[in-house]
């Protein structure tokens, strides 16, 4: 619990520098662009936070390839 | 739009460290277990294939020196494949960075800080990164060219301490392998310290003040970065012998703890982890400069720095995942990623080529061709 709330903690610091000057810009393709990775790279490490397994990347080679 | 440009000396020492980078720390021991006393020769033939993939990549770049990597590939393969393949590339890019991150904090985590969790080494270096690249190329070039002469210094305090325990009945029989595995090794070599050297791409033509001064710094990069490793691999061999080489995750890191001068100084191997942190700090650096550059190229986005944090936030995470242990990260070195730098790096360079040669006319009317080739 703690952790998540750390992670939303420093992303909320992160979008107050980071959105306040596109903001003033205008740039909405920057911003829907920002809002969608900052989504997943925050769901990705609250998942890891909360101690979801992930499989890694790699574990699709062990799974299908390794056989042939 | 970001305007500011990199000097050749600047973009020389760029390629060494991308050169030396993760490759000092693990080539010596992979380049052993396939040719055992032969991993020199090995080396050596792994860095002059690497100087003739420095001349591919040049050439193509050069047809549109104003533009990066992404963009080339995209006025070559029209706006829908090239979008595909410059996607392939930023995925290579950040996945890399991310393989970087976990990979030198799972060495620091071995053999400096054994009681702090990974993902809190993780952590602080993908902050460094997102920090330096915040900042913008020239920033990252400076301090580069701020860090080289230490780095070489290092590098020579540790060839002169460790020359006196070489002994050279380590290497006899000389050349007894097979010209097939050792051509293999080599590949190796190449591989992760030439050919993944694509991500340069984004930076060579397009942000470089010098083209013709910095093409041949690219070459002499390429060539000092090699010799450094070459020669860290024959002291290896020289100093620990093949078989104890080949057993080490790290053969250089365990080179620099028999460092001993007159009963006096020893073990200063942490001291001498200071080349291997710097090397791959600027490698990580340049994987993901290179990966967000093209992301911003492909999503039609003005500013890089914005994605900054998203993406860097993508990259710790792949990073905690992506080695739950040793045998997932030989594996990642040895099977996959080998195949991810031949297909980004390779074919589709070779792809662009061959496209090019058929568009050849159409192409040349372009506003961004070189008239000088």
């Amino acid at each position: 619990m703690i952790k998540t709330l750390a992670i939303l903690f420093v992303t909320a610091i992160v979008i107050m520098i980071d959105v306040p000057s596109m903001w003033k810009n205008k740039q909405k393709k920057e911003l829907i662009v920002y809002s969608v990775f900052l989504f997943i790279g925050v769901t990705f490490l609250i998942l890891l936070a909360i101690g979801v397994k992930i499989p890694s990347p790699v574990d699709i080679y062990f799974k299908t390839l390794r056989n042939h | 739009m970001q305007t500011d440009k990199v000097t050749s000396f600047q973009f020389l020492v760029l390629v060494i460290f991308f050169t030396i980078g993760s490759s000092i720390l693990y080539i010596p021991s992979t380049l052993t277990i396939q040719v055992k006393q032969d991993a020199g020769v090995a080396a050596i033939i792994g860095v002059l294939l690497g100087l003739l993939v420095v001349w591919f990549f040049t050439t193509i770049s050069l047809w549109f020196p104003k533009l990066t990597y992404t963009e080339v590939i995209e006025k070559i393969f029209g706006k829908f494949l090239g979008k595909l393949i410059s996607l392939l590339f930023v995925f290579m890019a950040i996945l890399y960075a991310s393989a970087l991150i976990a990979q030198s904090s799972i060495f620091l985590n071995i053999q400096m800080y054994p009681k702090t969790p990974i993902a809190y080494i993780s952590l602080l270096l993908v902050l460094i990164v997102i920090f330096a690249v915040r900042l913008g190329i020239q920033t990252i070039a400076r301090s580069a060219e701020i860090f080289v002469f230490p780095y070489f210094l290092l590098f020579i305090f540790l060839v002169v301490t460790i020359s006196p325990q070489i002994e050279i009945e380590n290497i006899e029989p000389f050349f007894q392998t097979n010209i097939s595995s050792l051509l293999n090794s080599s590949f190796k070599l190449t591989a992760v310290s030439t050919i993944n050297s694509i991500v340069l791409f984004m930076i060579f033509p397009a942000f470089v003040n010098d083209l013709k001064k910095s093409r041949k710094s690219f070459y002499i990069g390429t060539l000092i970065g090699g010799a450094v490793i070459v020669t860290v691999t024959m002291l290896c061999i020289f100093v620990l012998g093949p078989h104890t080489t080949l057993r080490q995750i790290y053969p250089s890191y365990t080179l620099a703890k028999v460092i001993n001068i007159g009963d006096f100084i020893t073990r200063i191997e942490a001291f001498m982890a200071t080349l291997w942190t710097i090397a791959l700090f600027f490698k990580v650096v340049l994987y993901f400069y290179a990966g967000l550059l093209g992301l911003s190229k492909i999503l039609n986005i003005k500013e890089y720095r914005v994605l900054t944090f998203p993406v860097g936030s993508i990259v710790l995470g792949t990073s905690i995942i992506l080695y739950p242990n040793i045998l997932y990260q030989n594996t990642f070195n040895e099977k996959i990623a080998i195949a991810l730098t031949i297909i980004v790096g390779l074919l589709c360079p070779l792809l662009a080529t061959i496209v090019f040669l058929l568009r050849k006319k159409k192409l040349k009317k372009d506003p961004d061709y070189a008239n000088s080739n």
